[in-house]
């Protein structure tokens, strides 16, 4: 498992480090998309998930969900193109549940990818990712998760 | 730093407007300020008659729609977090449009702690004793006169809040689908207890622009920058605004978030103590298992009397299954006197109010609880 200034990071994900989002390939060929532990702790506790519904369309780097914090309203930018699959029931109801589990029960949408490939080869893994979150957290002055 | 060396972000005041195109005017600048077509900006800005629910709260059990639609109240979404208000005339909306490396955190409650701040300092150059409220409130007094939110998109923030210049409590009541108790003068005056304005506070209205300029020299302060003015938005602006107002002036976007009214009662119970009668309106929010508000009243003392506002406070948004835990954690660091007076007694007035909810008919239907 990796970890950067205490926000774990695990190496086996596909990070888009600016947009502070992850995402995994599944055994169906899914992608499930989330929120770091980094962004988490960023936000704080996060009270409302609103999803685009299944069906949808979704650009890469564009919002596949809107969560709220604190007052903060903002949008989860899917690291993958393609279509809503699935949105997750139990985030629905307890959406704190993205700060507590970022990487498995916080998943934000399942996306039936467009081109996994294409999109995969923009992001990053292992040990590129987690310099990458290094140097972002220097550049936000994070003292850690 | 010199004058002439500071940095200068734009201010620009966008007059009184209805609040689909207040709205329109954030998601433009916003996005504008995102693609780096405006520089950072402070707006202020104005609204006729107005109901707004935050960005993720459903309108039918927020508002009195009925009430809003017979007084020509407009109703409309927000992009940013938070709960439902009514904004007319009598308050100055005050915006921050910024690139967020400005701020040198990327820590959210950090930068509405930090912009809280200077707002508050702001409004204390007008004569009052202003104070930030965690998490997003300002105060004079446990009473509540600012209240802010924020919406992010990449790197840039928008982060706005409200000033009570003057202010229509009864009209609030009846706007807001609040857990108040009926319209009585009891429930007014125990509004009045929790929203203050500069009027009252100052025995006279300030001008508008003297309300603005205070707030803006506090910003300009606080950033160590300078405002220049511009007297309307720029062409990009005007272009994205149009587009904008087109999504958001439908009912597609008003109704973006909606939810059964019966997730969403209201209730109300009771407890006598040695001390006095405890009384609390709650609003629940069912599929989340929490309190959206809690309101307690009474004829019980406690010293502060700002405590009982304080304590709401700590109760926003809390899961039922915390709410021991919160309202043990809030009383272990507040200090307060209280005459046959426990913490355990506004858990088991609030338990009360739950307890008409188990198996029980859900109150329904935009009524106050009875």
């Amino acid at each position: 498992m990796g970890a950067v200034r205490g926000c774990n990071l695990p190496e086996d994900l596909f990070y888009n480090v600016d947009n502070n989002v992850w995402a995994k390939r599944e055994a169906d060929g899914n992608v499930s998309v989330g929120l770091t532990s980094y962004a988490c702790s960023l936000a704080g506790e996060i009270v409302s998930y609103t999803p685009k519904k299944i069906g949808k369309a979704v650009e890469k780097d564009k919002s596949c969900a809107t969560v709220e914090s604190g007052k903060w309203v903002g949008p989860v930018k899917t690291p993958v193109a393609g279509e809503v699959v699935a949105i997750n029931d139990a985030v629905a109801g307890k959406p704190g549940t993205i700060n507590k589990d970022p990487y498995t029960q916080g998943w934000v949408v399942k996306i039936k990818p467009a081109n996994w490939d294409a999109d995969a080869a923009t992001l990053k893994s292992g040990a590129d990712a987690l310099a990458a979150f290094e140097a972002k957290m220097q550049a936000d002055n994070f003292k850690g998760c | 730093m010199s004058a002439a060396s500071r940095t200068s972000w734009r201010l620009i005041d966008t007059g009184l407007r209805p609040a689909a195109e207040n709205i329109a005017i954030n998601r433009a600048m916003l996005e504008a300020r995102q693609e780096g077509l405006i520089p950072n900006t402070l707006r202020f800005l104005r609204f006729l008659p107005s109901a707004l629910v935050g960005y993720h709260q459903c309108v039918e059990q927020e508002l009195r729609t009925d009430y809003c639609t017979a007084h020509g109240i407009a109703i409309q979404r927000r992009v940013t977090g938070g709960g439902a208000i009514y904004f007319d005339e009598t308050q100055i909306g005050w915006e921050l449009y910024l690139d967020r490396r400005t701020l040198g955190t990327a820590d959210m409650q950090e930068i509405s702690r930090r912009i809280c701040e200077m707002a508050a300092a702001g409004i204390r150059r007008l004569g009052v004793d202003a104070r930030f409220r965690p998490r997003n409130d300002i105060e004079v007094d446990g009473k509540k006169i600012s209240g802010t939110g924020g919406a992010f998109e990449g790197g840039s923030i928008l982060y706005q809040g409200t000033l009570l210049i003057e202010f229509d409590v009864e009209k609030m009541l009846r706007v807001l689908r609040i857990p108040a108790e009926k319209l009585s003068d009891k429930a007014i005056a125990s509004a009045r207890e929790r929203v203050a304005n500069l009027k009252d506070l100052l025995g006279t209205s300030p001008r508008r622009e003297a309300v603005m300029q205070s707030l803006a020299r506090s910003f300009a302060e606080g950033f160590g920058v300078e405002f220049e003015p511009a007297a309307e938005m720029n062409f990009a602006e005007r272009e994205k605004f149009h587009h904008a107002l087109a999504e958001i002036d439908h009912p597609d976007w008003i109704d973006l978030v909606s939810r059964p009214l019966s997730e969403a009662p209201l209730v109300e119970g009771l407890h006598r103590t040695t001390g006095g009668l405890l009384r609390v309106a709650l609003g629940i929010d069912l599929p989340k298992n929490r309190i959206k508000q809690a309101w307690f009243t009474g004829d019980f003392f406690v010293n502060p009397r700002r405590m009982i506002v304080d304590l709401e406070a700590a109760l926003r948004d809390t899961p039922l299954d915390e709410l021991h835990s919160t309202v043990d954690g809030f009383f272990r660091s507040y200090p307060v006197e209280m005459l046959q007076l426990r913490p355990a007694d506004f858990v088991q007035t609030i338990e009360n109010a739950l307890a008409s909810l188990a198996g029980a008919p859900l109150p329904m239907a935009g009524g106050a609880p009875s």
